[in-house]
């Protein structure tokens, strides 16, 4: 027995010496960015998750791009574009003497090379190329034009997305797609951004090493390392425990409000532009009548979910459209918590204390965080307190709840939206259209909307669309194919000292003006 | 002749105390896994004796308040009292658990009877098809049945239970196999009684001792393995109150210091495994002393 | 020495019906899905054109018959399909989550062993005394604690309350896996680079699962120790060494427990598909990047080629360890041999 203690006990101190010391500092000039998202595709034309999209904004560029935290289109690897009369094709003209990393000059061909790559791969973000474009012709190798199917006024902003983002010829297998970097031509990204990827370890690391030939404002640290956590907590602990720089993505609403209130750590937040709202199966029993749809979302009362599921860390949205995008409006203010007007509603309709409006509320449980739980318990609490519903709540998972969607399965559900591309007919005829509403399980169908959405897709004037879009959105509250319940957002941690962090509204993240104070 | 109160107690706190002294310690761990089942089952039965909250109302309290007050036991995220969830959920848990563990009996010992009594091939398929369930590894097996059948009271009984019957399988088919050797089965079957009444009269009864020693030890496996699948996700809908899911759905808040979302749940499902496994394990002393030790 | 090698065939010869036994339960189970994996698969935009395609190429459309001769073929082969949601082989998957449940397992059955042995010991030699009470009580209750909860509770008392010892993962994040991974053991790894800092820090990363993971399986030794023991100890050359003047502790610890010991392993062969369940239930808790978090991950996604894959891994797994136990068994104890 003795000689076993004394075993067990030197094992405890052999390890207990060497507990790593606080500290050990990487270079001072390395960022360390911790997330618990996950890298999906190292291919722009396969990649449709906003996480490794942002990997793509600081290894390769588009076209056209957006600034740090702004919204509005600026030239990118394109310095100027022009757009012909019929509204149908668009001439960049390219910047002169580009070079990717590896050397290969950017050129007009590099560019349709990448678009037709990405229509023939026919992948799961290739429509946002496919919908909107005819054809690529290269007019010489300095000009490139971009032929639509038809007059799109928001063609700028799509440009700026990673489909669109120009590929090295001569690392990316032309009819394949890549998911790791290993089978790259020569094992790794290579990239015309502010960053290049020098060492990808999946669900572990991504290390980012400073572009010295970026044409660009250079960056203001050397190294960028990216640390994949399981979940929030280990995340939240390395943070306090000075082992990541900065978290983005996502904590827990109850670590946020710790982290908020100690005094170590810089909490920036910004708005996001990702929105959760309630669907409603418009065709089938009960909701095809739209006074109940319109009595349901009636009894949502969104600033005590927000509080009550997270904690008071999100906005409530009182649209489709999000805010901070032109021509959002909060019509659907009227509507919230006015349980008096849903029982008021309910009631034309026949029903009551006695006659209660029964039906299914469906959530999926992981695909948008772990506290989905709540918000369908809070919601269900909510609806049922106005003595006329009863709610059965249902869940499914991801994969089956896309089934359900598109076999009519779920009467109502809760789906959330990061958007394509930051133009507001992509929160509006992806609902409301005929075409988006039946994919997203909606079935909402009606002529006039779909004329207005045509009429938003085509018409150039700014003042013309918001004018058209507020009118959609006061059309909503009438109809209400889904309810807003609220947007998202976004939050990073950092330690003190850590500066340069900007969040934008379209989430290009850019990591090129982090640096450590000193 | 008339029985004052005090002797009429007498009597049987008498004969508990002989007990005790007879069998020593297993006596005791048996009546005390009884007391512990028995409370739980009262706090099932009668809710409301033990708290006034109810555990689906989010206007209970302050959000994740700690225990003290009005709060035994704390409040949870969504503002409902912990308390109130740890006595409604000693419903869910023991109703998946106890009906699992009789669905496992009578499957199990039916199937047992009739393999040791009919013997030849279809013993033999059988037991091989027990066999290799008994073999499987029994959490895993009860994940892969909760995960393709989807969540549900009746689907989560179901994978519980079918991890079991195997056990009782063979416990009978033995028996069976021993008492069908017997001379009194032979005299009976020579006066032409028919396999069923010999089944009925004399080999089932004889199996009934030892079956409900297993019981009481399947029921405390099948909280485990109940509470397991839930703490996982798997087992039920969220809309019922259950130990497991709570735990795994205050996992969350452990970094920020709030201890009584996980604490009083796991302590629940521990105690209430504890008591059924002192029941059984009392009862097999006591029923059958060369059985487990000496 | 014949009949060893008798014994060995004869045992590996009869693993094989177990095997495909419990090959066909896995087969049988994971056919009995809801709703329509493929369509999942390919997400809401694919036409019904494509969904057909892609059912074809994995053959769902044959009868069920060839599926599953077409599966066990597959198996034998050691081929185990491709994921359905992400673009990897299943055996690849596995084979990199593996060494990490391997590692949690061992560490968490030494930890088992030591524990259950020598209290088990202890007890069955301070037989009927008040020690003896609490160290079987304590087998009982230690088995009833759910193994999640325990983790949860020595991550709550020594990662947040204490802080004394990391509470996720394998690695804390200064330290790169990458550096020193060459055969998934961590702690073979960086021992073998001789990477100290990393050693330290993936120990530290070992203690609390692989504690959580060994005592609750303890109970379950603890008695099986005793009740050996107990028989071991009444034996009549436990007597005479006694009376020959051996210390007291000497003839318990050495000479009765290796005799009680060959039982005891036996058991532990039995005992191998709890220790994987527990596997399975502590990387949940601890977020360790083993076999056991791929299985409910994939669960979530619906992944059943690598779900199924997982479980037939396990299940061979703990076929394999019996007879690996059975064998050990047989070269220790002669008379075992038939």
């Amino acid at each position: 027995m003795r000689v076993w203690k004394l075993i067990a006990l030197s094992m405890l101190v052999f390890c207990l010496a060497f507990i790593p010391t606080a500290g050990s500092a990487a270079a001072k000039d390395t960022i360390v960015y911790g997330t618990t998202e996950k890298v999906s595709d190292m291919d722009t034309a396969k990649a449709y998750d906003f996480h490794t999209w942002e990997i793509f904004y600081n290894v390769y560029q588009g076209l056209l791009s957006y600034p740090a935290g702004k919204t509005n289109i600026v030239p990118g690897l394109a310095e100027s574009f022009t757009l012909s009369k019929d509204g149908k094709e668009y001439t960049f003209k390219l910047k002169k003497g580009l070079k990717f990393t590896d050397g290969t000059a950017f050129d007009a061909g590099v560019v349709k090379w990448s678009i037709d790559r990405v229509m023939a791969l026919k992948s799961d973000p290739s429509w946002l190329v496919t919908d909107f474009v005819e054809r690529v012709d290269v007019v010489d190798p300095l000009n490139v034009k971009f032929v639509l199917k038809n007059p799109v006024s928001y063609f700028p902003s799509l440009v700026a997305s990673p489909p669109y983002y120009p590929l090295n010829p001569n690392v990316y297998p032309k009819d394949k797609l890549v998911r790791d970097p290993s089978e790259l031509k020569g094992g790794n990204l290579v990239g015309i951004g502010p960053y290049k990827v020098v060492s990808f370890k999946r669900d572990q690391e991504v290390v980012l090493e400073a572009n010295k030939m970026f044409y660009g404002p250079k960056a203001k640290n050397s190294r960028v390392v990216i640390r994949y956590f399981a979940d929030a907590t280990t995340m939240r602990l390395a943070l306090e425990k000075g082992e990541i720089d900065f978290a983005f993505k996502t904590l827990n609403p109850s670590d946020i409000k710790d982290l908020q209130k100690s005094n170590k750590f810089e909490v920036i937040t910004g708005q996001g532009p990702f929105i959760r709202y309630l669907c409603f199966r418009c065709q089938g029993k009960p909701f095809d009548d739209k006074v109940l749809r319109k009595a349901v979302s009636a009894a949502i009362s969104r600033k005590p979910i927000i509080d009550k599921v997270y904690l008071g860390q999100n906005s409530p949205l009182y649209s489709m459209v999000p805010m901070a995008m032109m021509s959002h409006t909060d019509d659907f203010k009227a509507l919230d918590g006015n349980s008096a007007l849903a029982k008021k509603l309910l009631k034309s309709k026949g029903y009551s204390e006695t006659n209660k409006l029964s039906f299914e509320l469906w959530y999926t449980p992981s695909h948008y965080g772990d506290s989905e739980v709540d918000l369908a318990a809070v919601m269900k609490q909510q609806l049922e307190a106005t003595g006329m519903m009863k709610v059965d709540v249902k869940s499914a998972e991801w994969a089956t709840y896309r089934d359900n969607y598109a076999n009519k399965v779920m009467t109502s559900y809760l789906l959330g939206w990061y958007p394509d591309y930051l133009d507001p007919d992509n929160y509006t005829a992806a609902f409301a259209g005929t075409e988006g509403s039946k994919g997203n399980g909606i079935f909402f169908s009606n002529p006039q909307w779909d004329e207005l959405f045509k009429q938003g897709q085509m018409e150039t004037k700014e003042a013309k669309r918001i004018e058209l879009y507020k009118k959609v959105q006061k059309m909503w509250t009438d109809e209400v194919p889904t309810a807003p319940i609220f947007q998202g957002n976004l939050y990073v941690i950092a330690q003190k000292g850590i500066k340069g962090i900007v969040l934008s509204p379209t989430l290009q993240f850019n990591y090129g003006p982090i640096y450590r104070a000193k | 002749m008339k029985y004052s109160m005090a002797q009429g107690l007498a009597r049987p706190i008498n004969a508990f105390a002989r007990m005790g002294k007879k069998y020593g310690l297993e006596w005791w761990i048996l009546c005390a896994g009884a007391v512990i089942i028995l409370a739980i089952i009262y706090m099932a039965i009668l809710p409301e004796t033990f708290t006034s909250f109810n555990p689906y109302d989010q206007n209970a309290g302050p959000q994740l308040a700690a225990p003290g007050g009005n709060h035994l036991m704390g409040t949870d995220n969504l503002q409902r009292d912990v308390w109130s969830r740890i006595v409604y959920g000693s419903q869910t848990i023991l109703m998946v658990s106890v009906l699992a563990a009789i669905i496992s009996s009578c499957v199990g010992i039916f199937f047992g009877l009739i393999s040791g009594y009919a013997g030849g091939a279809i013993d033999r398929a059988l037991s091989l098809m027990m066999d290799a369930v008994y073999v499987f590894p029994g959490l895993i097996l009860a994940i892969a049945l909760a995960a393709m059948l989807g969540p549900g009271v009746l689907n989560i009984t179901f994978a519980v239970a079918v991890i079991y019957i195997p056990t009782y399988f063979r416990l009978v088919r033995g028996q069976t196999l021993a008492i069908k050797q017997e001379l009194y089965v032979e005299a009976a079957r020579a006066i032409g009684a028919s396999g069923f009444t010999i089944l009925m009269k004399y080999i089932f009864p004889n199996v009934i001792a030892t079956t409900v020693v297993v019981f009481t030890l399947n029921v405390a496996d099948a909280i485990m393995i109940e509470a397991a699948l839930t703490y996982l996700g798997l087992g039920l809908p969220p809309s019922i109150v259950d130990w497991g899911m709570d735990l795994a759905m205050g996992k969350k808040y452990l970094p920020s210091g709030i201890w009584w979302l996980i604490t009083f749940p796991g302590m629940m499902i521990s105690v209430l495994a504890l008591g059924f496994t002192m029941l059984g394990e009392g009862l097999a002393e006591i029923l059958n002393p060369r059985l487990l030790e000496r | 020495m014949r009949n060893l090698l008798r014994y060995i065939i004869t045992r590996t010869l009869m693993t094989i019906p177990m095997v495909f036994i419990l090959l066909t339960i896995i087969f049988v189970v994971l056919r009995l899905m809801p709703g329509d994996p493929v369509s999942a698969m390919l997400g809401g935009h694919a036409p019904e054109k494509v969904i057909e395609q892609k059912r074809e190429e994995l053959g769902l459309n044959k009868p069920m018959t060839a599926q599953y001769a077409d599966y066990l073929w597959k198996i034998c082969h050691l081929d185990l399909g491709d994921s359905m949601v992400l673009q990897q082989k299943v055996t690849t998957a596995i084979a990199e989550k593996l060494p990490a449940t391997i590692e949690l397992t061992f560490f968490g059955m030494l930890i088992t062993l030591i524990l259950g042995i020598f209290l088990g010991a202890y007890a069955a030699d301070k037989r009927r005394t008040v020690r003896d009470s609490a160290i079987r009580l304590y087998g009982i209750v230690v088995y009833c604690i759910p193994v999640y909860w325990l983790g949860l509770m020595l991550q709550l008392i020594f990662g947040i309350w204490f802080d004394w010892l990391p509470i996720a993962g394998r690695t804390g994040a200064r330290i790169i896996s990458s550096d020193f991974e060459y055969s998934g053991l961590y702690i073979l790894d960086t021992l073998l680079k001789m990477d100290w800092e990393a050693f330290g820090d993936v120990s530290m990363h070992l203690v609390l699962p692989s504690l959580t993971l060994g005592l609750t399986l303890s109970g379950i030794f603890v008695r099986l120790t005793r009740a050996n023991m107990l028989d071991v100890l009444k034996a009549d050359y436990i007597l005479a060494a006694e009376s020959r003047g051996i210390k007291h502790s000497t003839v318990v610890y050495r000479h009765a427990l290796k005799n009680a010991f060959i039982p005891i392993l036996t058991m532990m062969g039995l005992q191998v598909a709890l220790l994987m369940a527990g596997a399975i239930l502590t990387e949940t808790t601890f977020s360790w990047p083993g076999m056991g978090r791929l299985l409910l991950e994939r669960i979530y996604l619906r992944d059943y080629p690598m779900i199924q894959g997982v479980i037939i891994v396990f299940a061979l797994m703990v076929a394999f360890i019996s007879l690996l136990v059975d064998i050990i068994y047989a070269i220790v104890d002669p008379r075992i041999r038939y």
